[in-house]
């Protein structure tokens, strides 16, 4: 649109072939959106293959004053690689490189594009895999996920992708490229790799990452444990954990959401709990008979009907596409989603968790529970059909309910989704100005002409020197 | 119907595309994603622009009609999306869209073929006498051709030998579909399915040759030409117990009959009762001949694994007959064939037919099993394309 030069295709097709240099406008729409609810509009699409193409398409963008927005495999949840203004969307999905796997260590440097489930696949003759993973993990990218610091269901024992990431490589404004940290423990120097993982897109590209490999554990325990409340459930989550066990994962799913889900994986979940917990131990085989009877005596106590263990790894792996397909079965009930992603203390779950049923009830909304309850990062979604216009301004006012009622009990407004566009303007509700104004101050030290991503994750224009509290209005264009 | 559609022809369906959430789950599992990298060669991206369109945001344009080319109507999108999201059926219904803007050049050729030639059974046998006899007198080598084409094997000895129309004489009638290419060019095939069919308690008897199910005209967009030959294929099959098809394409085809006629009063209530009774013969309960097939190698066509969720039997089936399968290290990914996408995409398929082909060269397996004829031809190609000499066979030809 407006910031794009007429020529601006044919000087990205200097550098690319055709294929990869995507002007027509119904093509460019379709990188207008990502897994979330919010939608821009793509100036020019590029899709570089290697780091030199990369840095020569930022250099280029920068010579023609168009913002770039790094996209991996738009599975995003919070419009991180939504374009605004015509931004050029820089793709990453041809960079698909397993480089190097060092067994020794174990590491493995990866390109941006690889899909975080294929690299598990591509080690798993090594017994190793790589441990984070998100829910999408069949879809979302390596790069996505140290720009996103995803999460997922395992994170509750192994940690956040920023504990598994040794070293980057990351082209800047400039297209110079900067490597920063790698296998070596304790590198000297300020840690910029922690600023770049989880930057959304803002600092930089990232175009290759070393990561942690971990070992297959020896032993697994998956039981699945169905509670006639959610009180119960939430109860028995924070009493597995307060008797020193941490399992690997502890997920938990209302109602709703397991109609939806046994609809499209037929598992035979029990449609009549009003919660399920699926619980995950691993380890050494002792270690894991010590969790498996630790879970199994307090879901009794906490009155759990059944614990159903799963029998062979092709039980398991049906418990575990059920909870993984959660987000994308919504549509068995409405077209849309509207998603929130705060923790809360554990201690506080069941309380908040029973406040977003009220919110549900005051504003005549379905809204669906499906999380990681062991480390109480809440995922409530708000089914909806926006082409619904009353609707959705009932969304936004439930949306916006969940969040203070969050913040309200000491939580924070995202655990692993990012804030991106969707929950930009809630930051002063965490974040002084003190915070934020030393955020935008990180921000503009690697990307001081703020090429990258504008207008995400910080409210307003926040820019180094400039606090800005007011929640800032989005662009035109964007859609909520 | 409304904004960007054509209302001469079908168009998605607004709720279908309302189905779709965006989650990107789909991508991974897209063979055209997989090697371009390109969301417009991805589902999420044609559902998208078919969203784009039915919004009226967008046209059924030059774009619309590439992205609707390249995908291979393999429906693994469908198998793994939590959504439900039916894509197949809104890619046909997308082609019929883009189908009249198309340039005259390969779509007179294409329509020749799709809209006037298959309806007509006889035309269909004598363009494969013509066929068979060009090969046998060489002179189609005279003719334009692109290295590897997948084509089918037609062969005038074949031909020349009759069919048996009726086997069996106990248990519920079993109508098999003979089959356009099938009868054609897969005979031998089609004298195992009635052997076998009769052995496993049927009354079979066979339709007649040359008759198209209409799956290849409505994957290619043009509804309205199959809807003319699912009457004729009904008006052969109706009263059947069972119809049984022995390819993959079209026994997914069939059944959806229902669906394709429930506009049409006069036929809605017959085809619903036809696709109702319709099975791919790997669904039935067959009786191998206890043999020792040995090593085979497995091929799923999409059109059993997805949309029809034919894994397990023809594996089960293959074992009964001493057959030890082995599996491909491809999850699946699709051959490439996808009716006639080798002459509109032949980059995309070759590069699909080929990674194919070596992965059921490296499986060792002297035969490789495959049930859908499009699949054949293109594997064929693609086998001989690597020089590796692995045998074709359809898993009824090896257990029965
Ligand atoms: C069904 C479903 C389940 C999910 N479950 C989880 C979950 O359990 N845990 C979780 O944490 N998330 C989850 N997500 C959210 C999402 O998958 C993650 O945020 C993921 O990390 C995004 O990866 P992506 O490749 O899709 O990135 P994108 O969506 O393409 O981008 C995300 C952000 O990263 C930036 N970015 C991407 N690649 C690069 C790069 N190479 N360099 C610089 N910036 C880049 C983008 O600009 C954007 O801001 C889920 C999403 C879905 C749809
Ligand atoms: S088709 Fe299904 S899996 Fe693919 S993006 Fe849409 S909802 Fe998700
Ligand atoms: S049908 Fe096959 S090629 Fe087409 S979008 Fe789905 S997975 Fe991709």
């Amino acid at each position: 649109m407006l910031l794009r030069p007429p020529s601006a295709a044919d000087r990205f097709r200097a550098l690319l072939d055709d294929e990869w240099v995507i002007d027509a406008p119904l093509e460019r729409l379709l990188y207008g959106r990502d897994g979330s609810i919010a939608e821009g509009e793509a100036g020019l699409v590029v899709l570089p293959e290697t780091r030199q193409e990369v840095s020569a398409c930022v250099r280029l963008a920068a010579e023609l004053g168009m913002a770039v927005v790094p996209r991996g495999s738009g599975t995003g949840l919070a419009g991180g690689a939504v374009p605004l203004e015509g931004a050029l969307v820089l793709a990453l999905s041809r960079m698909t490189r397993i480089v190097e796997i060092d067994e020794d260590v174990p590491c493995a440097w990866v390109e941006p594009g690889v899909l975080n489930l294929d690299l598990s696949e591509a080690v798993r003759h090594l017994g190793l895999h790589y441990a984070p993973d998100p829910s999408s993990q069949a879809a979302c990218s390596i790069g996505g996920n140290v720009s996103t610091n995803a999460g997922g269901p395992h994170c509750l024992k192994y940690g956040v992708t920023s504990e598994h990431v040794l070293g980057l490589e990351v082209v800047l404004a400039a297209g110079e490229v900067l490597a920063l940290g790698g296998p070596a423990p304790d590198a000297p120097g300020y840690d910029l790799r922690g600023l770049v993982v989880g930057s959304e897109g803002t600092v930089g590209v990232v175009t290759e990452i070393c990561v942690r490999l971990t070992p297959n554990p020896p032993a697994v325990y998956t039981a699945l444990c169905d509670f006639a409340s959610v009180r119960a459930a939430g109860e028995f989550v924070s009493a597995v954990i307060a008797e020193g066990v941490v399992p690997a994962a502890m997920e938990m799913m209302d109602e709703v959401m397991i109609a939806a889900v046994e609809q499209f994986v037929g598992a035979g979940l029990p449609l009549d709990a009003a919660a399920v917990v699926l619980v995950e131990a691993d380890g050494s085989p002792a270690d894991v008979a010590r969790q498996a009877a630790v879970v199994q005596r307090v879901g009794r106590a906490h009155g759990a009907r059944m614990i159903r263990v799963a029998a062979d790894e092709e039980e398991r792996a049906l418990l575990w596409k059920a909870r993984k397909s959660a987000f994308g079965a919504v549509a068995r009930v409405a077209p849309n989603y509207y998603l929130h992603d705060c923790v809360v203390p554990r201690t506080r779950l069941v309380e908040v968790l029973e406040e977003i049923g009220r919110i549900a009830e005051r504003h005549d909304l379905v809204i669906m529970n499906v999380f990681h309850a062991g480390d109480g990062n809440l995922h409530p979604l708000i089914a909806f059909d926006r082409r619904n216009a009353d609707q959705v301004a009932r969304v936004a006012a439930a949306g916006r309910d969940i969040i203070e009622a969050c913040v309200a009990v000491g939580g924070v407004l995202s655990g692993e989704h990012g804030i991106g566009l969707e929950k930009r303007d809630y930051m002063p509700l965490t974040f002084n100005e003190d915070d934020l104004r030393a955020q935008a101050c990180a921000r503009d030290a690697l990307d001081p002409a703020g090429r990258f991503n504008p207008h995400k994750v910080l409210p307003g224009a926040a820019r180094c020197g400039e606090a800005v509290l007011e929640a800032g209005h989005l662009p035109e264009g964007t859609w909520l | 119907m409304s904004a960007g559609w054509n209302s001469s022809t079908r168009a998605p369906d607004a709720e279908d595309i309302a189905s779709c959430v965006a989650c990107g789950l789909c991508l991974p599992a897209c063979p055209t994603f997989r090697l371009t990298g390109r969301e417009t060669a991805s589902p999420r991206g044609r559902i998208a622009a078919m969203r784009a369109v039915d919004e009226g945001r967008g046209e059924v344009d030059g774009s619309f009609r590439t992205m609707m080319d390249e995908c291979l109507a393999c429906r693994a999108c469908e198998t793994a999306c939590p959504s439900g999201v039916p894509f197949g059926r809104m890619v046909e219904a997308a082609r019929a869209q883009a189908e009249p803007g198309r340039a005259p050049r390969g779509r007179l050729g294409r329509r020749a073929g799709l809209v006037w030639l298959l309806p007509r059974r006889r035309a269909v046998m004598t363009a494969a006498w013509v066929a068979g006899l060009g090969a046998a007198t060489r002179l189609d080598r005279a003719l334009p051709r692109r290295h590897g084409t997948a084509r089918p094997p037609v062969r005038l000895r074949e031909l020349a030998r009759p069919l048996p129309r009726a086997q069996g004489d106990q248990g519920p009638a079993a109508a098999v579909l003979a089959g356009c290419v099938v009868s054609v060019a897969y005979r031998p095939l089609l004298r195992a399915t009635m052997r076998l069919v009769a052995a496993s308690g049927h009354r079979a008897r066979m339709t007649a040759p040359g008759g198209c199910c209409g799956a290849l005209a409505m994957h290619h967009g043009h509804p309205e030409a199959a809807q003319t030959m699912a009457r004729q294929r009904i008006a052969e099959v109706d009263g059947a117990d069972v119809v049984v098809v022995n390819a993959a394409g079209c026994s997914a085809h069939m059944k959806t009959y229902g669906e394709l006629l429930a506009d049409d009063p006069r036929w809605a209530e017959r085809a619903a009762r036809v696709a109702a009774r319709t099975r791919d013969v790997l669904e039935l309960d067959l009786a191998a001949r206890e043999g020792s097939v040995g090593a085979v190698a497995m091929h799923d066509a999409c059109h059993h694994l997805n949309g029809q969720g034919i894994r397990e039997q023809p594996r089960a089936l293959l074992r009964a007959a001493g057959g030890e399968v082995r599996e491909l290290a491809d999850g699946g990914r699709c051959c490439g064939a996808a009716g006639l996408y080798g002459v509109t995409q032949p980059e995309l398929s070759a590069r699909l037919r080929r990674l194919k082909a070596e992965a059921i060269a490296a499986t060792g397996a002297p035969v490789v099993a495959v049930a859908n004829p499009g699949c054949a031809m293109q594997i064929t190609a693609g086998l001989a394309e690597i020089g590796a000499a692995v045998r074709l066979a359809h898993p009824v030809e090896l257990a029965g």
